[in-house]
């Protein structure tokens, strides 16, 4: 899975959890939408697992420093690497 | 019930009774979170109660989150609650505490509708909880919580010696770990007077060190079970146990904890877990204030038995041993004859031709629930939230005493939206799994059982058996006389405390100014020589009522305000007010008081007692929207004649 394929299967995720419509883009980091705070976090990083089935590691997803890298993550997890 | 709508529109009639009910009353609306974000958009006030169903269903971690979100932004749109309490709570332990407050505080605002728990928390720092609770000048006590959230660590419910130790010197170091926890409770509980929630130790799910792990109490898995029995087994009353313990076992031990939450910010278990706890906190708090449910309502068809009665004969319902399904309402029935020994109220509400409907409970031979079971029967065409209103108000309770059981998905949001304050249980098509989901929908749970809820089903039963009476006897006063009333008169002891706070917090209509007291507080009034209580407890020739009136006075200097004035509805105009006022004037006089203060505080529910004071002779003094008071003289006053004979009365030095 690409990462353009993996942001564009999180769209609709973050539509779901947020009130304001967010338009994913690989630069785009929580410090750029107000409503993205630490309790919406623990939602997303819950509410991808459930989706791609997936787990992630201890401290990885904290380790993302966009929703770019986060969607990369995510195409390895898929991947099995 | 779903068969039974497709039997009953082969019958012209009860299709125009059925039909146009079910269509006009549901509205459209988009489902699930689409409808809550609707709502909000709407600014529409259903979203508390669309919130409340939805809260009470959802199950993982992101979605109660998510609901918890939403409240905040319909808040920041302007939409309230109708019926807001604030709650102090300060929750401290060997862990992170966020987002477990968030997900409290969510479940105490939207669990209880239509009351909403605003809580403010205090969160204490990660494994700080010692210091805070034992330092008296910390934060935590400048705080003032009402509520007190306390989840020790883990870390510290470890056994320190090896496997093969002794058991005794085991044993006593598992006593020791659950003493010290409990001294902290009480350290916490008599400097504040709050209730305190103890969370226990869930068990671990992994396999060390292996099948020797039940052999000794030297392992994780049985020390943690010692120290949690030591723990419920001596907390005194103001300790109330979450038992995570049982959570995890029902979720699965594996399921209940997530090591990564440990290492990255040192959450106790896993998010959904997390939830559990969360929502066993939140229903332990409201249960402090909030009494239980009292009145099961029941469907006949397709709950009690299987089939429809009108349709199939006496003989065509399935109930009883001759098959699987006849077997499983059955038991069901069982289970709910189960609960009128704890005190709770069965009443029937059912679309049904009433001698139809009659005839099992009299005829079947395998029916467990008869007519004496029964304390209010409803078999008729009309919608049953107008039924539901009935029943309430032949009892004599509030809505929110009343559950409303059917297998009939329409029936049951008919009454959603019709009776919002009655709570519902939707059971599904197999009725194996009816007692299980009535038992997990809590709303039947003992708080603290005493004697007397046991003897309720009883009183209320004579209470019919007096009503017809009345009905016999048209001159009042013969009526009263005849009943042979007597009344026992006692100052608070410890021994009725349980009792006398759980008649406090749930007694809504006969309370003057319904200020609820935990048991901690009550006992807090015992010690306190500026306050006097006391109760009665009235009976007649059919039968004990019980403890049923509960007064607190507070004595500044020559008066006494009358700080607490409440009575059961059960035992409204048999006089006992007028012996009540007797009592409190004769205590007033002999603390040399010559002023009696009533305050009354209006509620949605206690419209019934604003007349209270002016009718026993008081005259008003002070008028406003949320607050009304009285002055009586107690000099001047004469003891008001009535037909009960008082047996004792209270401080009274024999």
């Amino acid at each position: 899975m690409t990462r353009s394929e993996v942001i564009a299967q999180l769209q609709p995720i973050f539509d779901d959890l947020f009130m304001e419509q967010v338009v994913l883009t690989p630069e785009l980091t929580a410090n750029d939408v107000e409503e993205w705070d630490s309790l919406l976090q623990i939602s997303i990083s819950l509410a991808v697992e459930k989706h791609f089935g997936v787990r992630f590691r201890v401290g990885e997803v904290e380790a993302t420093k966009n929703v770019g890298e986060f969607a990369d993550l995510i195409a390895r997890r898929v991947a099995g690497n | 019930m779903e068969d039974s709508i497709t039997m009953v529109r082969k019958t012209p009639e009860s299709t125009t009774t059925l039909e146009p009910v079910a269509s006009a009353v549901v509205p459209e609306r988009p489902a699930g979170l689409a409808g809550l974000k609707d709502a909000i958009a709407r600014k529409d006030p259903d979203f508390f109660r669309l919130l409340h169903g939805q809260t009470r269903e959802a199950r993982a971690c992101e979605e109660v989150l998510l609901l918890s979100s939403l409240r905040k932004r319909a808040a920041q749109k302007g939409l309230v609650p109708t019926q807001q309490q604030s709650i102090r709570i300060a929750i401290v332990g060997g862990y992170t505490l966020f987002p477990l407050n968030e997900l409290i505080g969510h479940f105490l605002s939207a669990a209880s509708f239509p009351v909403s728990y605003q809580a403010e928390f205090l969160l204490g720092d990660y494994d700080n909880y010692m210091s805070e609770i034992i330092d008296e000048s910390s934060r935590f006590y400048e705080f003032k919580p009402e509520v007190i959230i306390f989840l020790p660590s883990h870390r510290r419910c470890q056994y320190s010696g090896q496997l093969l130790d002794p058991r005794e010197k085991q044993e006593a170091e598992g006593k020791q770990t659950a003493s010290q926890i409990l001294e902290l409770c009480r350290i916490a509980n008599s400097r504040t007077g709050a209730e305190i929630i103890l969370a226990n130790f869930p068990l671990p799910g992994c396999f060390d060190p292996g099948p020797y792990r039940t052999r000794t109490l030297g392992s994780d898995w049985s020390f943690r079970k010692l120290v949690n029995l030591e723990l419920g087994l001596n907390a005194p009353s103001f300790v109330h146990i979450c038992d995570a313990e049982f959570l995890s076992a029902r979720r699965g031990t594996l399921a209940s904890c997530d090591p990564r939450g440990w290492f990255e910010s040192k959450q106790p278990y896993a998010p959904d877990m997390l939830v559990d706890v969360a929502r066993e906190c939140a229903y332990l708090v409201a249960s402090l204030r909030l009494g239980p449910k009292k009145v099961a309502v029941l469907d006949l068809d397709n709950t009690l038995w299987g089939g429809v009665v009108g349709d199939d004969g006496l003989d065509g319902i399935e109930i009883g041993d001759t098959s699987p399904r006849g077997e499983a309402f059955k038991a069901f029935q069982q289970y709910l004859l189960s609960l009128t020994h704890r005190g709770i109220l069965l009443a029937v509400c059912s679309k049904n031709d009433r001698d139809k409907a009659v005839e099992p409970f009299e005829k079947h031979p395998e029916m467990v629930l008869r007519m004496k079971d029964i304390v209010c029967f409803k078999a008729n065409w009309q919608p049953k939230s107008e039924n539901i209103r009935q029943i309430a108000t032949e009892l004599n309770l509030g809505l929110d005493s009343l559950v409303f059981i059917d297998d009939n998905p329409a029936e049951i949001e008919i009454v959603r939206q019709f009776v919002p304050e009655v709570e519902t249980v939707l059971l599904s098509a197999d009725p194996s799994e009816y007692a299980g989901a009535l038992q997990d929908s809590r709303y039947f749970e003992p708080k603290n059982l005493t004697a007397e809820d046991l003897e309720r089903v009883g009183q209320y039963k004579q209470e019919t058996q007096r009503q017809e009476l009345l009905a016999s006897v048209t001159d009042m006063d013969a009526y009263l006389e005849s009943l042979g009333m007597e009344a026992v008169i006692r100052e608070f002891c410890p021994v009725d405390v349980p009792r006398i706070s759980q008649l406090i917090n749930k007694s809504n209509q006969f309370n003057l100014t319904t200020r609820r007291r935990t048991e901690a507080q009550v006992q807090a009034i015992l010690a306190d020589p500026a306050y006097f209580g006391f109760t009665v407890r009235l009976s007649d020739r059919f039968g004990d009522h019980g403890l049923i009136s509960i007064v607190i006075g507070r004595v500044d200097g020559d008066e006494v305000e009358v700080d607490t004035w409440l009575m059961s509805c059960r035992v409204l105009k048999r006089q006992v007010e007028e012996e009540v006022l007797n009592e409190l004037v004769r205590l007033a006089l002999q603390r040399n008081c010559s002023r009696i203060k009533g305050v009354y505080l209006p509620t949605a529910k206690n419209g019934m007692v604003r007349n209270h004071y002016e009718g026993l002779g008081f005259s008003p003094i002070l008028t406003s929207a949320d607050r009304l008071e009285f002055e009586l003289n107690s000099q001047l006053y004469r003891a008001k004649p009535t037909r009960i004979r008082i047996a004792e009365k209270s401080y009274d030095t024999k």
